[in-house]
């Protein structure tokens, strides 16, 4: 027995494990979407059990591309996972920076900027979208009527009075509509991921080298430009690695969809496929064909990137 | 251009204090090496003079103007970090033209200057390299071809060489007096390592604890210690110290006398002492030999002719050149 039989027969089993973790599921997956298979149908009651008879080639992917949510559904994801990551990096860059210098209470505050990462994301659209971004009984509704307390009580002050008085009563924005729906679930998750973002470039900003600092400080560089061309290119690791992690993640968003609008005005491929699911399986498992190669396509463009800045 | 005074700076951190108030001045031009062990507040003082620590008191002066205030890029002084401290996402040219572009230089002046420091360094095949794929020795030279190009008052050195192995250190040594012996500039160097002290410097301060023990060219400190500590820490090998009945013979609490000042026999003579070999370093040139069972030091260096023949165990007697040998009192003071 070679030096190297022993080590490859001792990693079979968990070879194996994970091989039937991952093609057991993609493999009923792509043979569901070769074929009709529904949950209930009293006219066809031959589909609601998987068989090659009822094999349907591309149909059910052609379903798919030609219902109405499809093209709607990727430009959504694509939206919603770009926003996420543009808003989470750009202000767990500034926090990080930020709470990076000593002062006094800064372990409660990491503490409490870490908490949002450990809430579920169920609660955490269900707390959002009831309690701060309702128009009525939220935080936003509460703050709206506040503000136009203040103006219609100043109607009636001395000299600026009709100035304010020409101000319109302003109206909540409710979250839950077609054209917002997609704006609320934005920030929730940027609420719930910025700490995570932050945590991983705060990591990083303490192994920034002090010494390089000074260096650049006696070089004549002001807080900006050690900033732009220190701080910036130290954090372009982390930055690659929080983009990476965070779009794969955010592809699969779900619970936020459905708490904030039942999906309406809101889809992404998840969502669609957990539509289609309700009964026509085939259809659904065409989708989720669909979701894995645009992750793929995500991926390997992210990957090319985290390399990049990986290999310098 | 040049002259750094410092005057009553003292340093404090919290309650522990430094330096203790310290005054200094290092003259136009002059190669001055801060030198002493670790911990004894030589990196602290070129950074107070730097201006990357703030003095508790006292004032630090360049060329007559008070500077105590000035933020650290407008001190006019380029600093060499032991770690080199480049900047590791640029390329050496970057790196080189950093502290002119900060400055707002023009593209043609910037580029004039990094050709003729990279020239002058040796770097010019690497200005497109990163800091990652160079030598340590590169390395350092681009650290100082990016101090050189801001043309300072004066060059500012923090251990640069103590990152290097033995042989190029030896070579960047040289490389750095030479730099000096060119630009005319003032250079502070702080050293824990005497050598580089004694073959670099116009002037040598050596310190302790935050305070200076002595001020002096590398010889005066060699012929003339002022007290115990400049004598044991001058010099290599370092010097023999004797106290007890070998010490009041001579009137003093302590005697000393350096390794080079001995001479040995293998017959007794007259006020020599006995001892017996330890060991012996044979260095080809000169030949170390650490002797045990003189009473007061134990063991005693002594160098010898490169070709002397001793072993382990041989009976050696030694007899010290009377006009060598350095007396101090009991507060550790020179007696002259």
């Amino acid at each position: 027995m070679s030096s190297r039989t022993l080590p490859r027969l001792l990693q079979t089993p968990a070879v194996i494990m994970l091989l039937i973790w991952m093609l057991i599921p993609l493999g009923m997956t792509l043979y569901f979407s070769f074929i009709r298979y529904v949950l209930n149908s009293l006219r066809r009651p031959e589909w609601t059990t998987p068989s090659f008879t009822n094999w349907r080639g591309f149909g059910n992917y052609e379903f798919v591309m030609n219902s109405k949510d499809f093209l709607f559904a990727i430009q959504n994801s694509l939206f919603i996972v770009g926003s996420i990551l543009f808003l989470t990096v750009i202000l767990g860059v500034l926090i990080a920076v930020l709470i990076n210098k000593a002062f006094p209470g800064q372990g409660l505050v990491r503490v409490m900027l870490i908490s949002p990462f450990f809430i579920m994301p169920a609660v955490n659209a269900v707390l959002w979208i009831n309690m701060i971004l309702d128009p009525v009984l939220g935080l936003n509704g509460l703050a709206v009527e506040g503000i136009n307390n203040i103006i219609a009580s100043m109607h009636d002050a001395p000299l600026v009075g009709w100035f304010f008085s020409l101000w319109p009563k302003i109206d909540p924005i409710s979250f839950r509509a077609t054209q917002t729906s997609a704006y609320a679930v934005i920030i929730m998750v940027t609420w719930q991921w910025t700490p995570f973002a932050v945590l991983i470039f705060m990591t990083s900003l303490q192994s920034e080298d002090e010494q390089q600092k000074e260096a650049a400080i006696l070089d004549g560089a002001g807080k900006w430009s050690q900033f732009r061309f220190l701080t910036l290119p130290h954090l372009g690791r982390p930055i690659a690695i929080v983009v990476m992690i965070q779009a794969i993640f955010h592809l699969s968003l779900y619970a936020e969809i459905e708490i904030v609008s039942r999906g309406n005005g809101n889809k992404n491929l998840p969502y669609l496929i957990g539509e289609f699911a309700n009964n026509n399986i085939g259809a659904a498992s065409a989708t989720g064909i669909f979701a894995v190669i645009l992750a793929n396509i995500i991926a390997i463009f992210l990957l090319r990137m985290v390399g990049k800045t990986l290999m310098e | 251009m040049g002259r750094i005074v410092l005057e009553n700076v003292v340093k404090r951190f919290d309650e522990t204090e430094v330096i203790p108030p310290l005054d200094l001045t290092i003259e136009e031009g002059e190669f001055a090496v801060f030198v002493g062990p670790s911990g004894c507040g030589k990196s602290t003082l070129l950074r107070l003079i730097a201006g990357l620590e703030d003095a508790t008191a006292g004032r630090v002066l360049i060329d007559g103007e008070d500077v105590t205030e000035v933020s650290p890029s407008k001190r006019g002084l380029a600093m060499v970090f032991q770690s080199y401290a480049l900047y590791p996402h640029m390329t050496v040219r970057k790196n080189i033209a950093f502290p002119m572009r900060m400055a707002g230089m023009s593209e043609a002046e910037q580029n004039e200057r990094i050709t003729a420091a990279a020239k002058s360094l040796n770097l010019t095949d690497y200005l497109d390299r990163k800091p990652g794929q160079l030598s340590g020795g590169q390395r350092q030279r681009v650290a100082i071809g990016r101090a050189i190009v801001r043309e300072p008052e004066a060059f500012l050195f923090d251990e640069p060489l103590s990152n290097l192995d033995a042989a190029l250190r030896v070579g960047m040594r040289l490389e750095i007096s030479e730099m000096h012996k060119r630009l005319q500039t003032t250079m502070i160097y702080v050293t824990h390592d005497q050598v580089e002290a004694m073959t670099m410097a116009d002037k040598i301060v050596v310190l302790q604890a935050g305070v200076i023990e002595q001020v002096g060219s590398p010889l005066e400190l060699y012929k003339t210690p002022r007290n115990v500590f400049v004598a044991g820490f001058i010099g290599s090998p370092k010097m023999n110290l004797l106290s007890g009945v070998e010490a009041a013979e001579y009137d003093a609490d302590t005697i000393g006398i350096r390794p080079e000042h001995i001479d040995i026999s293998m017959k007794s003579k007259k006020g020599s002492w006995e001892g017996t070999v330890g060991v012996a370093e044979h260095l080809g040139s000169d030949t170390f030999i650490h002797i045990h069972g003189i009473p007061g030091c134990d063991p005693m260096t002594v160098r010898a002719g490169g070709d002397i023949e001793v072993k382990h165990g041989d009976k050696i007697y030694l007899s010290p050149q009377a006009e060598h040998i350095h007396k101090f009192s009991e507060d550790g003071l020179r007696i002259p």
